[in-house]
């Protein structure tokens, strides 16, 4: 791991030692990575999480965010990281291109993902056909029709949503409050429903981070990992599997990150997250901040060989 | 913190624009006016006058007043637009080298091009900006229509150059603008379009902006559709009935061209505001028979309207177009920016609002957004103060001529910048030792519609039979959307040798050259280095005098007498003038002596109204 990182800090850059890390494993991966992989979304995001996904990321690779920087040897590389992310943007970005992209990653993907993929096709034609009908009966209703006809598909969401078409529920219960705003009902199960889907999210990026792991592609593993962490903020596993990922990777101030993160919302007794911070400080070279990370493991399993081990080194 | 200027460098004015203290401001120029009308002259007196000084001598000097050379730039000689822009010119313009099929702007004894002639225009704003910071400026992020293809990029880019600055980038205007509305606006996510109609060419921009974000979707433009034209259909519309009852054609007359022309601009933003004017140009002609004649009408604003319609709706059609390219709605912006002085006429502004469902935002101005957004773009490259970046993209199809005379584009518009692509080449005969690559900007499917940016000659390729030579040519579009073109062969992986062998742009050396006669001229413009301190001085001086002048007046009629202090009085008077004509080395001296003489009558006066010592009596 050191010898690692001391050939990353020799490369005569400004650019900061975990941006030129970062740089150098993209160039490694990026022609093996998808462009959802590249985005570091999942293959269900929507037009605007792809946009968004995009200009966060460009804050990043861009060569003007590093504009006067000496970028030595990284300069092409992190052109070539911007080209990469802007090709990606551009396919996922364009429902028609991101279509026939689908249609021919298809083979390429794993079954998840072309589960995804397919269940976001026929959701997307289902939800544009649920809002067509909306619009259509809105236009039709007057008054108090208007209030059944909200009635009336709020019903329908319900039964939707109990046969698991959380999608078309949702595209149903958004019609349905544009027909009556002020109904509680109908905004709370649209809150819940909306948890859920977000929920769901969390739950496909984290088996996505775990299929990149087990293949070794660590920082595809990384990106969905994080994601889960990004779309539900008290995921443990989302936080730790980036953090053990990132330190597997190499990507030790990463790892340090998204280990102390993990900490954080770690349920009662578990320990993992306060041990890979504690190797990760390790590595940094903050002896301190690592004892006091290893102590507290130890406090809560006392027996912990790896933990005794690590607290003696330091 | 070296400061980094912003300059919109219009067809009819230009501005500068800076950032201080984080706050983007407009730098008024050395007479106080936030707008410099691009205009530039060569005086009777061979004197070079920028701005509103050439403006207001461009009636009796019409020949050699050059305005709306924006129009000019980066143009070929033998192209559609450089002709037809020669019939409405004022001054003369005569072609230059046949090779590169350009042409030079002639002013009495002396010929200059295109971009040496903004470059002027940029000294003079460097100067004003140097004297408003009080320190040396040396680089500049300059702004160009959207549509502005690569050679007009080029263009601008060596007039900068030319001007001693150092361009950091060349920006799009409609961009440049959308950075002014974004800067310190804590808009989380928008999709907004900017309508920019200037003076000379019109942009429809749709960009996006988010978490500080700014990028741009689509763009396009029309780059000879403008306020000119406006002013144009007006000059026709009083010259028209004219010719017709007097038989004389005032366009012809390089003079009456132009005061028709100032006539025509004046009524047109006079009409912004009310619903008619009258235009009145006495002894405008001079009649062989009937003698002097007159010019006289009343143009409402109806009148306008209906010689401009096609020009509207040529605007409208713009952005219906863009809207198509991207795929989105007119009534899917969160907000509508106008931009440029056009956009002041109302017919304008109900178009816009009839055409996006919503009323245009008011918290831009159109003529100062495009400077103040390429002052913020080049603090935030430089200083890094601002958590901003742009994502601008190239408004041209880049591609190379193939068989057939067609064109092949390799990188397509709308493509965000900085981008790259490679094409592979392999040789078509047995032992080819060079290739032509001929690239070009544009649309077209023909190769001869696009605009032909250069020939690009490889050579010293390795002798080998026919098909077993690749060469892999590189594109690459800078963020500045500035092309170069590179190349490497795929089997042995040696970097060939490209070289240009035709472009209208200037040479390395005509720079160079151009640069130098700009930096004497500036030298001669510029106020040593001394002067501020010595002018400050002097003033201090002068209103010590004033404050103490009625206890000198007290004095005199008690005995000092009225001698020293007419002495002095004439002192101020000289300092002053030389204040005025900026005589820094007469200053000097001046300012010690009013120093002397404001110790010796300030001993006077305490010692008790006796003599003066050293008042040399």
């Amino acid at each position: 791991m050191g010898s690692v990182l001391q050939n990353a800090r020799g490369g005569g850059s400004d650019l900061p030692e975990e941006l030129r890390k970062e740089l150098t494993d993209f160039d490694k991966r990026s022609r093996g990575l998808s462009h959802y992989e590249v985005l570091g979304i999942a293959p269900d995001a929507d037009g605007g999480s792809v946009r968004r996904a995009y200009l966060e990321r460009s804050r990043r690779y861009h060569p003007d965010a590093w504009y006067g920087k000496n970028l030595g040897e990284y300069g092409p590389l992190l052109s070539k990281a911007f080209q990469r992310l802007s090709t990606s943007y551009q396919v996922l970005g364009d429902e028609d291109l991101r279509a026939q992209y689908d249609k021919q990653a298809a083979a390429k993907l794993n079954a998840t993902d072309r589960a995804a993929v397919e269940k976001r096709k026929l959701s997307r034609e289902e939800e544009e056909r649920r809002h067509r009908e909306g619009r259509e009966r809105l236009l039709r209703s007057k008054g108090f029709a208007r209030i059944a006809a909200a009635r009336q598909l709020y019903q329908d969401a319900v039964s939707m949503a109990e046969n698991g078409e959380r999608a078309r529920a949702i595209a149903t219960l958004q019609a349905a409050r544009e027909l009556d705003p002020r109904r509680p009902e109908i905004a709370e199960k649209l809150a819940q429903l909306e948890l859920e889907a977000q929920k769901a999210r969390a739950r496909f990026a984290l088996q996505n981070g775990r299929e990149h792991e087990e293949r070794g592609e660590m920082p595809a593993a990384i990106a969905a990992f994080a994601q889960a962490f990004q779309i539900d903020p008290k995921s443990y596993d989302g936080a730790l599997g980036a953090a053990r990922c990132a330190f597997a990777a190499g990507e030790v101030q990463k790892a340090s990150t998204f280990a102390a993160k993990a900490a954080e919302v770690a349920p009662q007794g578990e320990s993992e997250a306060r041990l890979l911070l504690g190797k990760a400080f390790i590595e940094l070279g903050f002896k301190n901040k690592a004892r006091h990370e290893l102590t507290l493991v130890l406090s809560q399993h006392p027996d912990h060989k790896e933990a005794r081990a690590l607290l003696k080194r330091v | 913190m070296e400061p980094v200027i912003g300059i919109d460098l219009g067809t009819t004015n230009s501005v500068v624009a800076t950032v201080q203290a984080g706050t983007p401001v407009v730098i008024p120029n050395r007479s106080g006016y936030r707008l410099t009308p691009s205009v530039v002259a060569i005086a009777k007196n061979g004197k070079r006058l920028v701005g509103a000084l050439a403006r207001r001598q461009s009636v009796t000097n019409a020949e050699r007043t050059v305005v709306s050379i924006k129009r000019l730039m980066g143009r070929k000689w033998s192209s559609r637009t450089t002709q037809e822009a020669l019939t409405r010119l004022s001054y003369e313009v005569v072609p230059h080298d046949k090779e590169r099929d350009d042409f030079l702007v002639k002013l009495g004894p002396e010929s200059f091009s295109a971009p040496e002639i903004s470059a002027m225009i940029l000294a003079e704003l460097r100067l004003d900006a140097e004297a408003y910071l009080g320190q040396p400026v040396s680089k500049a992020v300059i702004t160009v229509p959207a549509y502005f293809n690569d050679m007009q990029r080029t263009a601008t880019k060596d007039a900068g150059r030319i001007a001693g600055l150092e361009v950091v980038r060349i920006i799009n205007e409609p961009t440049s603008a959308s950075l002014a509305y974004g800067f310190n606006r804590q808009v989380g996510e928008k999709q907004i379009c900017v309508f920019d109609l200037g003076g000379g060419t019109f942009d429809f921009t749709i960009l996006h902006m988010y978490k500080g974000v700014f990028e741009v979707e689509a763009t396009g433009g029309d780059t000879v559709l403008g306020g000119d034209d406006f002013d144009a259909r007006i000059v026709d519309w009083l010259a028209e009935p004219f010719k017709a009852k007097q038989g004389i054609d005032l366009r012809k007359d390089k003079m009456s061209l132009q005061r028709l022309r100032d006539a025509a601009e004046k009524a047109k933003c006079e009409l912004s505001s009310v619903k008619q004017v009258e235009v009145n140009l006495p002894f405008i002609a001079q009649s062989p028979t009937a003698g002097p004649l007159h010019l006289q009408a009343v143009l409402t604003r109806s009148d306008l309207e209906s010689v401009t319609k096609d020009l509207v709706d040529r605007c409208l059609q713009v952005c219906e177009q863009v809207m198509g390219e991207a795929k989105v709605k007119p009534n899917a912006f969160g907000e509508v920016l106008l931009v440029g002085g056009q956009t002041r006429m109302p017919r304008i502004q109900e178009a816009v609002k009839s055409l996006f469902g919503r009323d245009p935002s008011k918290s831009v101005n159109p003529d100062e957004a495009v400077a103040l957004g390429a002052a913020i773009q080049g603090a935030m490259l430089l200083h890094q103060e601002q958590e901003m970046l742009l994502l601008d993209v190239t408004p041209h199809s880049l591609g190379i001529a193939i068989a057939g005379g067609f064109f092949q584009s390799i990188i397509p518009k709308n493509t965000t910048v900085p981008t790259s692509a490679h094409h592979v080449f392999t040789t078509v005969k047995d032992d080819q030792t060079s290739a032509k690559i001929t690239v070009l900007q544009g649309e077209s499917e023909i190769a001869a519609q696009n605009e032909l940016l250069g020939e690009f000659m490889m050579t010293g390729l390795r002798k080998a039979k026919r098909g077993e030579v690749d060469i892999d040519v590189i594109f690459d579009i800078s963020a500045d959307g500035i092309v170069s073109v590179s190349a490497i062969d795929v089997q042995t992986g040696l970097r060939q040798s490209i070289t240009v062998t035709a472009s209208s742009g200037l040479t390395e050396e005509e720079i160079a050259v151009a640069a130098k006669a700009n930096e004497e001229w500036m030298l001669g413009q510029k106020e040593p280095p001394e002067w501020p301190a010595r002018k400050e001085k002097a003033e201090q001086l002068f209103k010590q005098f004033e404050e103490l002048w009625p206890r000198l007046e007290n004095a005199a009629a008690n005995g000092l007498g009225m001698e020293p202090l007419q002495r002095a009085k004439a002192a101020i008077s000289v300092a002053k003038l030389q204040v005025a004509n900026k005589e820094s080395e007469g200053l000097a001296a001046s300012v010690d002596r009013l120093e002397r003489m404001l110790g010796a009558l300030k001993g006077a006066l305490e010692r008790g109204l006796t003599s003066p010592r050293g008042g040399g009596q």
